[in-house]
């Protein structure tokens, strides 16, 4: 127990990593890898669960991987990376739960469990470690799993392979190129402040800036990390590849790539903007902020008008990430104002914005893989009357859509309180009044989604809905999720409480240097 | 004077690698990315030599921000069984290890995705019999 206590932040990423080559040796007995994968995924769950309980109880854990001191890697666990772990896991074995039975359907892949591992472990690693560099090296094991695995599928009914390959392409060219800009940031970095550690890089930005010397051009690395992050999160001059990639991926992958990895982007900015970058809040806030609006109105107007169910949620997962970084912006720009506290508090809201967004936007992502298999079309237009073929999927996406929308019993209503609540506080009237505008234009297209989808009846030139029931474990998941988000909406002490905590971390990044620097120096 | 052939090379594949990378062939953009990702790696070596003695390898942690020249040095000591570089002058002409190691994961790196784009550009090409992207968006209408 000991030995597995000491080394848990490892073994979230190490596990995933060595089941990928398992699971390629076992394509000969499908029934044998899935099962295997099935089993893993779910010790997966536990282990990120027991690692934020014993974050959470011991404070910000620092591993030092092959015990080189400060010569090494670090993996850091604090309470944000735990968190964002513990999303990854649970929507991932949720994820590989769904595909038992869906990839099946559509000629399963026989790379598709090894890719998926491959992907799980590379997201972990990206919150997890420590070090800059190490973080590019996770980003492009993420990027080639999932670029693989959206092409990947290829005899599905309702996406043309061409489709898939030019979204591929897309994602490919933006993220060679985040790739590019990274190495670019991560080497000026590293060329003048002569570390690669992150807390160690954030102690000497700090102490240069202390002392009024920081070199110009580190603005402009803080800069090109933002592009780099705010490509991977969508926000708004890097956004134009999501729309195509989301839809065309298989809906777990797409229910994981909107769930997880545009929050990768948003961990990121976390990070450069109130750790790595803090002294620089002043210039790249009010960028955020503006970016956030420009993304979060781009979004929503563009959704209203899909008639694509997946692209819709495509559209609306852009539009949400913008309210997040809009929480970012303002809570960056408080700080500059010296208001801590109220900084806090719309960090502590923006985080609990993306939490909800995760969970109910892979469960809609899940849902509409349900729909489309009932329906075998993505067009929302040749649908209509589905609550009679399919009421579960039917309830899941309307509380997926409540939630998003914002409607009060759901999770996505607290979020949005709290955001707006808490930017009014700061006296952020202009970018709140904006965002509630497009609030709207949110439930607008949301529960015009749920209509066309599950009202009326259905055309007859598209004749009958497809008469194969929908798997139980296809089903299950999307349950899960949506009880999930249903018991964020009624009862969201726990997570308000756990958000605070986080953003407070987030604020005052001194508890994670120090962690790190005890295990550097030994 | 290294310096200065170091940033014109840098310079040049980079805007080679862009030129190609805005071409409608798509197997000119995948050698464009190639190009590129050489002149970050070239960057990446610029960044830890040819500093004349301002960047040292290994930085103590309390010394990084005062002088920046003083961290450790291995000289050969046979008896203790340290065997440094070969170098005349140490604090001159020692070159960081760590940016190639930086520069080693990036190359391995940029392999895989070149790889993995290819055989995409590969699969259009089987699709469609063309990789122009032009000709392409003609296609799917």
């Amino acid at each position: 127990m000991s030995f597995l206590m000491d080394n848990l932040p490892m073994f979230l990423i190490a596990i995933p990593l060595l089941m990928a080559p398992v699971t390629i040796l076992t394509k000969g007995s499908p029934g044998l890898q899935k099962a295997i994968d099935i089993v893993v995924g779910f010790g997966l769950l536990c282990l990120s669960v027991l690692l934020i309980i014993t974050v959470w109880n011991n404070g910000i854990i620092a591993y030092d991987v092959g015990e080189f001191g400060k010569y090494g890697i670090v993996i850091v666990a604090d309470l944000l990376s735990a968190g964002m772990v513990v999303l990854n896991c649970l929507i991932g074995f949720l994820g590989l739960i769904y595909s038992y039975d869906y990839i099946e359907d559509r000629s399963l892949n026989q790379t598709y469990h090894s890719l998926y591992n491959l992907m799980l472990a590379g997201i972990n690693g990206i919150f997890l470690t420590g070090d800059i560099f190490n973080m590019f090296v996770f980003f492009e094991i993420m990027l080639l799993s999932s670029a693989a695995l959206i092409v990947a599928n290829e005899t599905s009914k309702v996406t043309k392979i061409s489709d898939k390959m030019e979204a591929t392409m897309k994602y490919l060219v933006l993220n060679i190129l985040g790739g590019n800009v990274m190495l670019i940031a991560v080497t000026s970095l590293y060329a003048s402040i002569g570390s690669l550690n992150m807390a160690d890089i954030t102690l000497k930005i700090r102490i240069l800036a202390e002392a009024g010397t920081v070199p110009w051009h580190l603005y402009a690395v803080g800069l090109l990390f933002i592009i780099v992050f705010g490509g991977k999160a969508a926000m708004f001059p890097l956004h134009y590849w999501l729309p195509d990639v989301h839809p065309t991926a298989p809906s777990p992958i797409s229910a994981m790539l909107s769930g997880v990895i545009i929050k990768i982007g948003a961990y990121g900015i976390l990070r450069v903007l109130f750790m790595i970058f803090a002294p620089f809040q002043a210039v790249y806030g009010p960028i955020i902020l503006f970016m956030a609006l420009v993304t979060l109105a781009l979004g929503a107007t563009s959704a209203v008008g899909q008639s694509d169910v997946k692209r819709m949620l495509a559209y609306s997962s852009v539009s949400q990430i913008g309210y997040v970084f809009l929480g970012f912006g303002m809570a960056a720009m408080a700080n500059v104002a010296g208001e801590t506290e109220g900084a806090t508090i719309i960090l502590a809201a923006s985080v609990i914005y993306l939490i909800n967004h995760a969970l109910a936007k892979s469960m809609l992502f899940l849902t509409s893989g349900g729909i489309i298999h009932t329906a075998d079309t993505r067009d929302m237009r040749q649908m209509g009357g589905m609550i009679n073929k399919a009421p579960l999927m039917g309830a899941a996406f309307l509380v997926g859509a409540m939630s998003i929308g914002g409607v009060p019993p759901m999770g996505g209503f607290i979020s949005k309180f709290m955001l707006f609540d808490a930017g009014l506080r700061e006296q952020f009237y202009l970018p709140i009044g904006i965002a509630l505008i497009f609030a709207v234009f949110t439930l607008f297209y949301m529960f015009r989604g749920w209509m066309l989808i599950f009202w009326g009846e259905r055309d007859a030139q598209y004749g009958e809905y497809s008469h194969h029931k929908l798997s139980p474990l296809i089903v299950a998941p999307i349950l899960f999720l949506a009880a999930i988000v249903l018991i964020v909406g009624l009862y969201p002490e726990p997570v308000v409480q756990f958000s605070q905590t986080i953003a407070s971390q987030i604020v005052d990044p001194q508890p994670y240097i120090d962690a790190v620097m005890v295990r550097m120096i030994r | 004077m290294n310096n200065f052939f170091l940033e014109l090379t840098i310079a040049l594949l980079f805007g080679i690698g862009t030129f190609l990378v805005l071409r409608r062939d798509m197997m000119k953009v995948i050698i464009g990315f190639g190009i590129i990702s050489h002149a970050i790696n070239l960057y990446i070596v610029g960044g830890g030599v040819f500093s004349e003695g301002t960047l040292v390898p290994i930085l103590e942690h309390e010394q990084a921000l005062e002088g920046l020249n003083q961290g450790l040095i291995y000289n050969d000591n046979l008896t203790a069984g340290i065997l440094g570089p070969i170098t005349t002058n140490p604090y001159t002409e020692f070159v960081d290890p760590l940016v190639q190691a930086l520069v080693l994961t990036a190359i391995v790196i940029g392999l895989a995705t070149t790889a993995f784009v290819l055989t995409l550009c590969y699969r259009v090409n089987e699709e469609y019999g063309t990789i122009d992207v032009q000709e392409l968006r003609r296609l799917r209408e």
